[in-house]
């Protein structure tokens, strides 16, 4: 069955097998370029659970704390889990971006610096108005403003990868960010740590099981 | 593209496993993107000596691009698939999708007049 001159490992596939191969092989292409969903939703996603999952149980819904978690210490809990889960998910782009160059190194890096720069007048903006405000309403405008930049920024990866999944992920983010502003600090702290922490571990694991069965 | 029998033929150069592997995993790359041959090797799980051989036949059939440079002092090979190497994957699967209806969708060499969607 093997063409002359073709090679060791080739016997004739059939026209079934030969597709497979080559939607196995995407599959695989895409896992290794693209990054393991379950590490970075679910890194994120865990990050997200514990930190805003602090500031729930520090404000509580009716205005009375449900654990003795002062503000200091929900806001370190939370910049702790911020920066080891973008250490983890920086150490693993870094890693599999560097095989790729070419315009989608250019986007990838714009892209990129463009959550540096958000974050950075997010900062600016949240420190000028934040000392006049009462702490809980302070804690609030960072939480919003900071949820704002990471929903816009899903929706325009999305418009830069063609990924409508990303983009509805951003509106998802957003419309929690909404809901949770104008009911205030305690239920916002619980949309984002459950409705966008849980949702980012959910769409993790999701994602894996699909890339396994692809 | 067709050869006398109605079949399509597949192309030898992509038609053997190794290169097929090596061709989709080009192809998923987006135009005008190169990846790294450490990369490349990690992906497709072959040796940098197989993956080589693979590679110089491929370019000389000028289905793929390989262009050495340097990070820094290392030298980096970087590897893409050329315009004619993208046609000639778009080609190979029409070819293959094509035998699977031919197989697939009648019994040989009789096609059924009675069906309307024939």
């Amino acid at each position: 069955m093997v063409p002359p001159g073709d090679d060791e490992d080739d016997r004739a596939l059939s026209p079934e097998e030969t597709l497979r191969l080559i939607a196995t092989q995407r599959a695989e292409t895409a896992r290794f370029l693209g990054g393991d969903p379950l590490l970075f939703y679910g890194t994120w996603g865990v990050a997200w659970v514990i930190g805003f999952g602090a500031y729930f149980l520090h404000y509580g819904l009716s205005g009375r704390a449900y654990a003795p978690i002062s503000g200091g210490q929900a806001l370190m809990i939370l910049l702790v889990a911020l920066a080891l889960a973008l250490a983890v998910t920086m150490y693993a782009g870094i890693r599999q971006g560097t095989q790729v160059r070419g315009p989608s190194q250019a986007r990838g890096t714009m892209y990129g610096l463009t959550w540096f720069f958000a974050f950075f007048a997010q900062g600016v903006i949240g420190g000028h108005f934040s000392g006049m405000l009462p702490p809980a309403q302070a804690g609030l405008l960072w939480s919003c403003l900071s949820i704002l930049v990471v929903s816009i920024l899903f929706m325009a990866g999305a418009a830069v990868w063609n990924q409508p999944l990303m983009f509805l992920i951003g509106v998802w983010i957003s419309a929690m960010n909404m809901i949770g502003v104008a009911a205030g600090p305690g239920w916002h702290a619980l949309l984002v740590a459950a409705g966008v922490g849980g949702g980012f571990i959910v769409i993790g694991l999701v994602l894996r099981l699909r890339q396994r069965t692809a | 593209m067709t050869a006398a029998g109605g079949l399509p033929e597949l192309d030898p150069v992509i038609h053997a496993q190794a290169r097929l592997r090596v061709v989709t995993a080009l192809s998923t790359l987006r135009e005008g993107d190169q990846i790294s041959f450490p990369g490349l090797k990690d992906i497709l799980g072959m040796t940098a000596g197989n993956l080589s051989v693979h590679l110089s036949k491929l370019e000389a059939a000028e289905y793929v691009e390989i262009s050495k440079t340097h990070r820094g002092r290392t030298p980096v090979t970087y590897v893409a698939l050329t315009r004619r190497g993208r046609l000639a994957f778009d080609d190979y699967m029409v070819a293959i999708r094509a035998l699977l209806d031919t197989a697939g969708a009648r019994p040989p060499a009789s096609p059924d007049p009675s069906d309307p969607g024939a």
